[in-house]
């Protein structure tokens, strides 16, 4: 008995460790949550935000929202920016870390000078973008002119599908040396004596990657696909920076509709609603991620 | 040496928009808007970062301070929370640990968007709103999941032996965590403390939802307030992109070591 309570008082000393921290978010994001819940289900404008009665209209945001082109737009575009962008930046990364992964003397530092992209502010990746995208001096634009391919410069950002394009190709261009780094990660992690013993069995190139490098790299695959989706999802800086959701709503994502509806247009609730949505869809993926990153992990 | 070669031409091309951002911001506007374009200055000038040093809503150096100030505020918050937090989870088992854990993995992956309204009304009752101190405590709310999650694996890696040896010198628990194993832990804290700084360094939206007055916005927010109002003026928008970077390379190149491990460690299982 004596014991037992020892082992208690023991373990309670390693929650006084975690309270702190723990506290801390519940209080900064915790809170806000739920607030942000109850707030989908009230009426709140700039007039009742801070101060005054708030009205519960219960689902009143959410069917109306159901009935909103521009919802449905967001919906749909962020859907297909994150597979459109998961697609491209998995294959590139893939490809550049099989090529990484021979032996040769620029291997290590020429692959670390390519993480750069990743750890660049958003706004900043946003604006170089803007600059390479642009109309008139764009180097895009200049680039296709001299291989003839256009003869007519392109209005990238204001025209709805090329805007489209134009924010798929920066954010892929983030997203690249985070699936290279991974996957380079996982590839170091198998036993170089598989491949030995496969050539020696016959095996060509391309059986060796299809019998032995995809199945073992499946864990690793899966983190990385999952993780992308997670941040590519909740997109907001880079579509909020290049193009604020135009030109007339055709890039707004789940993220940039819910803050233009509540900090340009007041509607509190109505973007705390949007908000939700995107919410839930994240925390279903988020299950996957979850069971993920924490199999294997001791009791 | 192919191979070499080939990683040279793959580098140049994924870098080139920086290289671009980078000569742009020392060309005058008038070779920006040169017909071809200029592929490296032809006549240098510098006026796109001088003229901002002196006066202005968008000083830009002033941005700058006002960022370091709040991603270091974040970054100390963060680490300061997130080390004994992964060293209780790391090492103890008591009830909630699971919930705990689980609730820190959950925050990693929220969206800014469901926390602006409700932390924007709190930020208000708190009398914090429009001040670097709103900014510092969101910003820390991204740090502090990040590093609790990475920190963990460093302090579960740690043999027995150690704190048990430090208990028999006299060591207390708490002793023994500040002596003995926050120092070996030590490279761990470096990959928290730089990545809740990089984090924090490249938030918009909350520095910019939270706080109203140029003067005191970071930099990101200083950079779409400039396009907002000045829309295209490309030699001072690119001159606030480089020195919104340095902080960003001068990190990339004295802690290379520790970024490949954060962005490693965080997502897939030691």
């Amino acid at each position: 008995m004596n014991r037992i309570k020892k082992i208690f008082r023991y373990d309670n000393v390693g929650m006084l460790f975690v309270l702190p921290a723990f506290l801390y978010m519940l209080i900064f994001v915790g809170y806000p949550i739920v607030r942000n819940i109850i707030l989908s289900f009230q009426d709140v404008d700039a007039g009742n935000l801070v101060r005054g009665t708030k009205n519960f209209i219960m689902f009143a945001n959410y069917s109306e929202l159901f009935k909103d082109g521009v919802f449905r737009t967001s919906l749909w575009n962020t859907l297909r920016y994150t597979v459109l962008c998961l697609v491209f930046q998995f294959i590139i990364g893939f490809i550049l870390a099989l090529f990484f992964n021979q032996r040769f003397t620029l291997a290590k530092p020429v692959r670390g000078i390519l993480l750069v992209p990743w750890m660049i502010p958003v706004t900043v990746t946003a604006l170089m973008f803007k600059l390479l995208f642009a109309t008139d001096i764009g180097v895009i634009n200049y680039i296709l002119r001299s291989l003839h391919i256009i003869s007519k410069n392109i209005e990238w950002l204001t025209t709805p599908g090329s805007a489209m394009f134009a924010l798929i190709c920066a954010n892929v261009w983030i997203g690249i040396p985070f699936n290279m780094i991974l996957i380079s990660t996982g590839l170091t992690t198998i036993p170089k004596e598989l491949y030995e013993s496969a050539s020696i069995d016959g095996a060509n190139k391309v059986q060796t990657f299809f019998h032995i490098t995809l199945p073992l790299l499946k864990p690793t695959i899966e983190s990385v696909l999952i993780l992308g989706f997670i941040y590519t999802f909740k997109v907001y800086d880079l579509v909020y920076v290049m193009t604020s959701g135009g030109p007339v709503n055709s890039t707004h994502m789940l993220s940039t509709y819910s803050y233009k509806l509540s900090f340009e247009m007041f509607k509190y609730s109505k973007g705390s609603a949007v908000a939700n949505v995107l919410l839930v869809i994240l925390l279903i993926v988020g299950i996957f991620y979850i069971k993920v990153t924490t199999d294997g992990e001791e009791d | 040496m192919l191979f070499s070669v080939i990683s040279v031409i793959i580098l140049c091309v994924l870098l080139f928009p920086l290289y671009w951002a980078f000569i742009t911001s020392l060309k005058t506007e008038q070779e920006i808007f040169h017909n071809p374009p200029t592929f490296y200055p032809h006549v240098l000038n510098s006026q796109s970062y001088a003229a901002q040093v002196e006066t202005g809503d968008f000083n830009m150096f002033r941005s700058f301070a006002n960022s370091f100030l709040i991603s270091v505020g974040a970054t100390v918050i963060a680490v300061l929370l997130a080390v004994p937090a992964s060293y209780g989870i790391a090492k103890y088992r008591f009830k909630a640990r699971k919930v705990m854990l689980l609730s820190f993995l959950v925050t990693q992956m929220l969206p800014v968007s469901v926390l602006l309204t409700p932390m924007f009304i709190m930020f208000k009752n708190m009398h914090v709103y429009n001040t670097w101190i709103a900014a510092v405590l969101a910003d820390a709310t991204i740090g502090i999941p990040f590093s609790v999650l990475i920190l963990k694996n460093y302090f579960a890696s740690i043999p027995k032996d150690l704190e048990e040896a430090a208990y028999l010198d006299g060591c207390n628990k708490f002793t023994a965590f500040i002596r003995i194993l926050i120092p070996i832990a030590k490279p761990g804290v470096m990959v928290c403390a730089i990545f809740s700084f990089l984090y924090a360094w490249g938030d918009l939206a909350y520095g910019m939802t939270f706080i109203l007055d140029q003067e005191k916005r970071p930099i990101t927010a200083g950079i779409f307030n400039f396009m907002g109002q000045y829309g295209t003026k490309w030699s001072y928008l690119t001159a606030f992109a480089v020195v919104t970077i340095i902080p960003v390379a001068l990190i990339f190149i004295f802690m290379q070591k520790y970024i490949v491990s954060g962005m490693t460690s965080g997502a897939v299982k030691g």
